[in-house]
């Protein structure tokens, strides 16, 4: 433990110079003020910043798109509370109770429980994922094929389920309709072409970002606009610097929201807005006075804020370990990390053991800048609300343009951004998340290698892929994720509890 | 979307699905597997992609048949329906925002970046502030603003991109 907190205290250090700490203020206050306006989400704000810093030190790149992601994924606190929209999906859980609180004119107050909350939540999750990323890492070494096969499949079902809890369905298919896009262009073993129609461009495949910025970024967009406009009223804020009596009592609710938004984290594809609810509603059930959430309730509002920020470091660690992202930014970190060299997955602590301690170092330094920045420029960022959105989307979609185009520098990327863009609009409409096809998209070559690898290995014998212990805990954990969501099987589930207690 | 309209979209994504999870089966199986050149024959690039397809096609049926079981191939089309839902406003606003954003896309590479990119930005501003029944003296602070920000804006990603990135424009 003691070379791991020496490495730990070396890279910290490393990034206290003046350069470093002015990448790190402006990236997280750029990630908060994305994260605050409303239509802008994480994963845009993370991969349209991948792109413009395409050319920058590997260390800086991915310092600024960390900022970036803890920034945003704390900015839509402000909105969620002032106005009663979430600037990001993971601040839907904040507006519950932190609107309420705003109403009663104790906007100041809830702001400063949200930084506090997420400061404290991210200071959780970056503890786990120093503590838990070697391990997950050294576990994952005894995978085998079959074991990433049945991971893949694992990663997309239970993606499916918690991304669309009311139609799970439409999650699973939106998930294998992600690891099918990821099978067209050129294969890895034969250079064979596949669903390509003779064009060369698809030939090279789908590119991960200009799909993810189309999806997230362009589709976002259209949906903006279609809403009609909000008229925000600029309200003053109080004093925000909470009491840390205040924080103390409820040091039950932080640390519980800290592991659950953590643990969610770190469920493939899953993301900091099911880290929030999940959060709170374990706060709710487990609070004395539960009559309050939902009106104004500081444990409510801090267990969501707790909650989605722990999940920002949660979903880092299996990026790090397993090359698998726990949420939609951490996928285009990964991207990312792909994109500037660095090898994310069970041989990184081997490769390259000091860049997974300059990760939890620059989580650290991104949360600190989060909470001084958050608690010192409230009145003034919250101007920035008055944007009308259309003078803001057009820029947006303009940066995402130019960014889908910077990678490869070819018109090809950005009608994929275009394509990808109204096949979110689509889905969306149509209430199919998109989280899983675009974790699809990032798992699909690992199906495809690992399957086919299998095969070859067993020479077409399937029984390895049932027989082993690892991979009968996957396929238990499909099978009770899938039978969880059908009627017949929570029926019996049911008849079956109420003998057992009979 | 409202329940009903949802199952008659649920009915036409699941047949479209259905179709299209089979034609990836057939179009994978028509790959060759290269034994002829002594290959293994697991390593057949149609595996994976005709086990998708497979799955895809299996989960359009389950859709198909639960928007069958509601009713979701009372499909209603008519003119009038089709009329009325382009006069909503939100269709409106959402048809401005694609038609423009993808024309936008479409021109690039064939007219200049930054006149593109200005015009575009000046455009869709003034598509949304533009107001047909004022007199066009009356909204002069609206052209101006929309002229400074799409001037502002083209001008310094282009700069930006062009010399400190070293990219490439369009």
């Amino acid at each position: 433990m003691l070379p791991g907190l020496t490495e730990l205290g070396i890279q910290i250090s490393q990034f206290l110079t003046a350069r470093y700490i002015f990448d790190i203020l402006w990236s997280t206050q750029l990630g908060i003020i994305v994260g605050m306006l409303p239509g802008l989400t994480a994963t845009m704000g993370v991969a349209l910043m991948t792109t413009l810093t395409y050319k920058f030190a590997t260390d800086h790149a991915v310092l600024i798109l960390i900022c970036m992601y803890v920034g945003a994924i704390f900015g839509g606190s402000r909105t969620a509370i002032l106005i009663n929209i979430p600037g990001t999906p993971a601040n839907a859980a904040t507006t519950v109770d932190g609107n309420p609180l705003a109403k009663q004119g104790r906007a100041g107050e809830a702001m400063g429980i949200a930084t506090t909350g997420s400061f404290l939540g991210s200071l959780f999750g970056m503890f786990m994922l120093a503590v838990f990323t070697p391990i997950l890492g050294n576990a994952a070494l005894k995978f085998l094929s079959f074991e990433y096969f049945w991971l893949t499949i694992f990663g997309i079902i239970i993606c499916g389920t918690l991304t669309a809890p009311k139609d799970p369905l439409k999650g699973w298919i939106s998930g294998f309709f992600g690891l099918f896009i990821a099978m067209i262009g050129m294969e890895g073993m034969h250079a064979y072409r596949r669903f390509t129609f003779g064009n060369i461009d698809l030939a090279g495949g789908i590119e991960l970002l200009p799909a993810m910025i189309g999806v997230f970024g362009f589709s976002e967009i259209l949906m903006v606009m279609k809403q009609p406009a909000i008229n925000i009223v600029s309200s003053k804020v109080g004093k925000a610097l909470p009491y840390p009596r205040e924080i103390l009592k409820y040091w039950g609710t932080i640390i519980r929201s800290g592991l659950i938004g953590t643990i969610i984290g770190a469920i493939p594809g899953v993301g900091e807005d099911i880290g929030a609810w999940v959060s709170y509603d374990f706060a709710k059930k487990a609070s004395k006075h539960p009559e309050e959430f939902g009106k104004g309730s500081v444990e409510g509002l801090m267990a969501a804020e707790t909650g989605n920020n722990a999940a920002v470091a949660g979903a880092i660690i299996p990026v790090l370990s397993l090359a698998i992202p726990g949420s939609a930014p951490a996928a285009v970190l990964l991207g990312a990390m792909l994109i500037h060299g660095i090898r994310p997955g069970p041989l990184l602590m081997i490769e390259n053991p000091t860049f997974v301690y300059q990760v939890v170092a620059m989580v650290l330094l991104a949360t600190c800048a989060m909470f001084i920045l958050g608690l010192l420029l409230i009145n003034v960022f919250v101007k920035i609300l008055l944007i009308p959105r259309q003078r803001l989307m057009p820029v947006i979609f303009v940066l995402c343009v130019i960014g889908s185009y910077a990678l490869s520098s070819r018109i090809f990327d950005i009608w994929v951004m275009a394509v990808f863009g109204l096949i979110g609009y689509a889905m969306k409409e149509m209430d199919y998340p998109v989280a899983p096809a675009v974790l699809g998209i990032i798992l699909g070559d690992l199906l495809d290698q690992n399957l086919r690898r299998s095969l070859i290995l067993t020479k077409g014998n399937i029984t390895p892929f049932f027989s082993r212990p690892i991979s009968m805990v996957l396929i238990l954990l499909i099978f009770f994720t899938i039978a969880s969501r059908i009627r017949y099987f929570q029926k019996l589930w049911a008849i079956l509890l109420q003998k057992a207690k009979k | 979307m409202e329940p009903q309209r949802m199952d008659k979209a649920d009915f036409i994504t699941a047949l479209f699905l259905s179709i299209f999870g089979l034609a990836i089966v057939i179009v994978s199986l028509r790959m060759p597997d290269f034994r002829n050149l002594g290959a293994n024959p697991y390593s057949a690039p149609g595996i994976v992609p005709a086990v998708l397809g497979a799955i895809l096609s299996i989960l359009g049926m389950v859709l198909l048949i639960r928007s069958i079981s509601r009713k979701g191939y009372y499909l209603n089309f008519s003119f009038s329906g089709i009329l009325f839902l382009f006069k909503q406003s939100s269709i409106k606003r959402l048809l401005i925002a694609a038609v423009l954003s993808l024309l936008y896309v479409a021109l690039l590479g064939k007219i200049h970046y930054f006149i593109l990119s200005f015009s575009y930005i000046f455009i869709f501003i003034l598509a949304y502030e533009f107001n047909l029944k004022e007199r066009i003296l009356r909204q002069k602070s609206n052209f101006i603003i929309a002229f400074l920000e799409a001037f502002l804006i083209a001008g310094s990603i282009a700069l930006v991109f062009q010399y400190l990135f070293l990219v490439r424009l369009p």
